[in-house]
């Protein structure tokens, strides 16, 4: 929320939160999550390595979370430059932590652990049968990166660079040739120098997530 | 590349076997050669299943000189799970229409580049017996996804008659999903208006 000056500004919070009680934020993609807001927490969402994990257990400076959908060709094509990056933070204070909630049986925890192998996953794969978190995030496709600073607001959103690479075959294919845009990298960066990225978001661009009706 | 012509119109199978045998015969290279599918019980049609590319700004005439009618456009691509597991719905309300002023027009954002993935639209467009026009967005595919405005697929327009887009039915937003009843109720809405 942009201010402005002097009774406008007042009025504008005002306005602000009164809508807040009823409406829902919404960025240029996301239908839910503004950049600078404070980030939905998940509790005991279980794993693939057989145990559960709530944000709060994340002490690091940065925390990345991706959607994720085993069946996804896009999810596919960005594994190998998701691994890359997630080893090239092993060293800092940055968690990723990925979650699926689609309800598709090649989606769900014991297809998740599968790819967690195949795959070489190196960070934590978390599964929402409940969907609640998806919903909360306003995450609408795969793969959806949401960076988060220290005090776990949400300085990114979207896609991991400027070239989604696609799975064709058995190769994944630049879409956008070399990637020449690290966006989730920039986004942790900021994050961890208390700033915001220079993109703060980005069309998310790949599959699109499947919620239950209600 | 893709493309063949749209001539030709169903033909009843008790009609094609009442007349002169040479055609029969050419019928049926006619329907070796363009059907990919079953014909349907008492009626083939004959027209061939085409899959053209397309860039925006071509797609974006075509869309133009449509106007006049009810255009449903079904956005959708081979790897999108939801999007194969809709078309046949899309087929079914394509025949249920077709002879009463609604458009039907598929846009493929498959990659281009992928020559693998065309193959399997073109065979699976065949298999639908999917004999409205079925474009491919001829772009970058990450370009194709600016220029629709789209965030991924299924995303479904339906356009009135005065050209202007009523509904986008897609998934860019976790509380509000589409199904198949939504895509009906849309078209209906159109047609009731009319």
């Amino acid at each position: 929320m942009k201010q402005t000056s002097g009774t406008v500004a007042g009025l504008t919070i005002a306005i602000a939160f009164l809508a807040s009680a009823t409406l829902v934020y919404g960025g240029k993609y996301n239908s839910t999550i503004n950049i600078g807001m404070q980030a939905p927490v998940f509790t005991n969402l279980p794993a693939t390595d057989g145990k559960s994990y709530s944000m709060s257990d994340f002490k690091e400076d940065v925390l990345v979370i991706v959607f994720l959908a085993n069946h996804c060709p896009w999810v596919k094509g960005g594994e190998p430059d998701m691994i890359k990056t997630v080893g090239e933070y092993k060293s800092k204070s940055v968690r990723f932590v990925g979650i699926a909630i689609n309800l598709r049986q090649e989606d769900t925890l014991p297809a998740m652990k599968a790819r967690v192998q195949q795959a070489g996953y190196n960070f934590l794969y978390l599964f929402d049968g409940s969907q609640e978190i998806g919903r909360k995030y306003g995450a609408t496709h795969t793969p959806e990166y949401f960076v988060l600073d220290k005090n776990r607001r949400v300085v990114y959103t979207g896609l991991l660079t400027n070239s989604p690479a696609l799975m064709e075959g058995r190769a994944p294919r630049y879409t956008n040739g070399p990637p020449a845009q690290f966006y989730v990298r920039d986004g942790i960066e900021a994050a961890a120098a208390g700033k915001l990225p220079a993109v703060t978001e980005t069309r998310p661009q790949g599959c699109t997530l499947e919620y239950a009706s209600r | 590349m893709w493309s063949g012509s749209r001539t030709g119109a169903s033909i009843r199978r008790s009609k094609l076997c009442s007349i002169l045998a040479p055609c029969s015969i050419l019928a049926a290279v006619l329907c070796l050669l363009s059907c990919g599918s079953k014909p349907g019980p008492g009626a083939i049609d004959l027209r061939p299943v085409t899959f053209e590319p397309v860039t925006y700004d071509q797609w974006q005439r075509e869309l133009a000189s449509l106007k006049g009618n009810i255009v449903v456009v079904d956005l959708w691509a081979t790897w999108c799970v939801p999007c194969i597991e809709r078309f046949p719905h899309m087929v079914q309300l394509y025949n249920r229409y077709k002879n009463g002023g609604v458009t039907f027009v598929s846009m493929s954002v498959d990659d281009r580049e992928d020559k693998q993935a065309l193959e399997t639209a073109r065979q699976f467009l065949r298999r639908q017996n999917a004999t409205f026009r079925n474009y491919l967005m001829n772009e970058n595919i990450s370009q194709s996804f600016e220029k629709l405005d789209i965030e991924g697929v299924p995303d479904v327009w339906v356009y009135d008659q005065t050209g202007r887009r009523r509904y986008a039915l897609n998934g860019n937003d976790p509380n509000r999903q589409f199904t198949e009843k939504d895509v009906d109720d849309a078209v209906a809405t159109l047609v009731a208006e009319r």
